[in-house]
């Protein structure tokens, strides 16, 4: 009976998509499943890469953005952060 | 009418006309009467009522005779036949909810239960009630003739000649004016007309909604012809009124988060502007989902319900360990959570601001146009994963939140990297609650694809029976 099977690899998707979200990689994914949901890493990959396969594009902007997250992250944070301040407490005095 | 004659012939020679009847508003006039303002026993005669002024609140309604109260609330009972024994006074029973009839509605327990049967009277009308029968006046009152015995009766006992005589004579007419007016302000239904509206809220947002008192509102308010009481019946439906609708806007800014976020969450690439990806599936929606989770779907739920915030907060920091070795099967299966979750986190995160464990991972969403426009993917969400949740700083939340362009005051450090606990907590809620849409609804491999990749790896069947 291949129910059990699918709505397990259906979970696993679900899993792997909120980690999508956490904008983690595919190790970063393996491993939090695998302690978090008690699923095996070799599970978690098998799953990720059928997910790739099937919607490539996606996971090919995905790859280029951790890129380039990771090499402008530092840079992205602080200027956000400058702007944050700046924001607040230009708007400090309207309120 | 052979009663008709009783009445006049006997201790009310001012009721003789029919009119009268007509006129006359019974519930209105002893809503309140034994919350202590003992009335003396009173007879509302025609020309005592003439001479009270006509305040802008409604007076002509709860004319009031003890008399035609108590033949309406008979006539009322015709209809009840069960009533026929509250004839003195008993406002419990439950009039019918014709339109003419006064009693036809009471929305709050009788109060004129305990006074004494002097009045008869049957049940109040609420406001709601009157606003529906409202003739300004005029109200066909049903009476029929076999009931007015009864009426009389116990009127009787109380209505003496002697007392009525005492009434005229012993009371100023100030004194008398000043009482008939209160006693209308009382019972009567108020009329909430737009300004008067307008101006209990005033008074109401001035004291804060949660500390409004009805007695402060009432002088906030300074109008005379409003009681205590009407003002705290109306407090409570606005109360309940400003839940509903806050419930409802809180959802609605949730769909319009959550909408956003798939947007943003589809466009890599550090495109940073909300395109909604053509191959996305439809999230606003509830996706499909495998069909034995189905019947874990539950409606929207009553906003507000306190069992659900607390079963939330329960759920949250609860440990996803202690699922993981099942399948995915929902291990709470009776706890119906509604489907929307986005909705309910931010249902939740705007209830109880207290709520809230660290990390939860409300449904990652957007929080300001300046980070999206930095916008890549990781950009966007692991800001939202880990910032502590305050007065929702997301698009779509309502107005005064919303600042300039969506910064609602300083904003937590950006993290890049999401927590352990959001994680976490993420994790448990996928684990928890299968039937949930899925957050990207990536288009999901073939089952056999994966079952046989995952054999020529070794592992020969998942579940596994152990991690």
């Amino acid at each position: 009976m291949g129910d059990s099977s699918t709505s397990y690899i259906h979970m696993v998707q679900h899993l792997i998509e909120k980690c999508l979200i956490f904008n983690m990689t595919k190790e970063e994914c393996m491993e939090a499943l695998s302690k978090h949901a008690n699923i095996k890493p070799v599970i978690t990959s098998t799953v990720w890469n059928e997910l790739e396969k099937e919607n490539k594009e996606f996971f090919e902007a995905y790859a280029q953005s951790q890129s380039k997250q990771d090499r402008m992250s530092e840079e992205e944070t602080s200027r956000m952060i400058q702007k944050m301040i700046s924001d607040s407490s230009s708007k400090d005095p309207d309120e | 009418m052979e009663s008709f004659s009783i009445i006049s012939s006997e201790e009310f020679p001012d009721f003789a006309e029919g009119n009268l009847l007509e006129s006359i508003d019974f519930d209105d006039l002893f809503i309140g009467i034994d919350e202590g303002d003992m009335l003396p026993d009173l007879e509302m005669d025609p020309e005592i009522l003439a001479d009270l002024p006509t305040t802008r609140c409604d007076v002509e309604e709860s004319i009031n005779t003890s008399v035609e109260k108590t033949d309406e609330d008979s006539s009322q009972r015709k209809e009840e036949e069960e009533e026929e024994d509250k004839i003195s006074g008993s406002g419990s029973g439950s009039s019918s909810s014709k339109g003419e009839e006064i009693f036809s509605k009471r929305e709050e327990p009788n109060a004129v239960n305990k006074t004494p049967s002097k009045y008869a009277v049957k049940g109040r009308k609420s406001s709601a009630a009157q606003a529906k029968n409202n003739n300004q006046g005029k109200r066909k009152t049903k009476i029929e003739p076999r009931n007015w015995s009864l009426a009389f009766t116990s009127m009787d006992q109380n209505m003496v000649p002697g007392k009525v005589k005492m009434l005229r004579e012993s009371w100023k007419d100030q004194d008398r004016i000043k009482y008939f007016n209160d006693v209308l302000n009382y019972v009567k239904k108020v009329d909430w007309t737009p300004e008067l509206h307008r101006r209990f809220v005033q008074a109401v947002e001035q004291l804060g909604v949660d500390k409004a008192v009805p007695s402060r509102i009432l002088e906030l308010m300074g109008i005379d012809c409003l009681t205590r009481h009407n003002i705290a019946s109306h407090l409570q439906k606005y109360r309940s009124h400003r839940k509903h609708l806050l419930a409802r806007e809180a959802e609605a800014a949730n769909w319009t988060q959550r909408r956003q976020m798939y947007g943003g969450a589809a466009t890599p690439a550090g495109g940073g502007k909300r395109d909604i990806n053509p191959w996305l599936a439809p999230t606003m929606g509830f996706p499909p989902m495998s069909p034995m989770h189905h019947h874990h779907f539950r409606p929207l739920h009553v906003w507000g319900h306190p069992t659900m915030d607390q079963s939330l907060v329960h759920l949250w920091p609860k440990h996803p360990a202690h699922t993981t070795s099942q399948p995915p099967q929902p291990p709470q299966s009776t706890w119906g959570p509604p489907p929307a979750n986005p909705s309910f986190w931010h249902h939740h995160h705007q209830r109880v601001s207290n709520g809230l464990t660290p990390g939860t991972p409300c449904f990652p969403q957007p929080i300001a146009p300046t980070v999206n426009n930095h916008s890549s993917f990781g950009s966007i969400l692991p800001v939202c994963i880990s910032t502590r949740f305050r007065a929702a700083p997301v698009p779509g939340i309502p107005p005064h939140h919303h600042g300039t362009g969506g910064q609602s005051g300083p904003h937590p450090l950006i993290d890049f990297h999401p927590s352990k606990e959001s994680i976490d907590a993420a994790i448990g809620d996928v684990l928890t609650k299968p039937w949930l849409p899925l957050p990207l609804g990536l288009k999901p491999p073939s089952t056999d694809s994966v079952l046989g990749e995952l054999q020529r790896q070794g592992v020969p069947k998942i579940p596994p029976s152990c991690a």
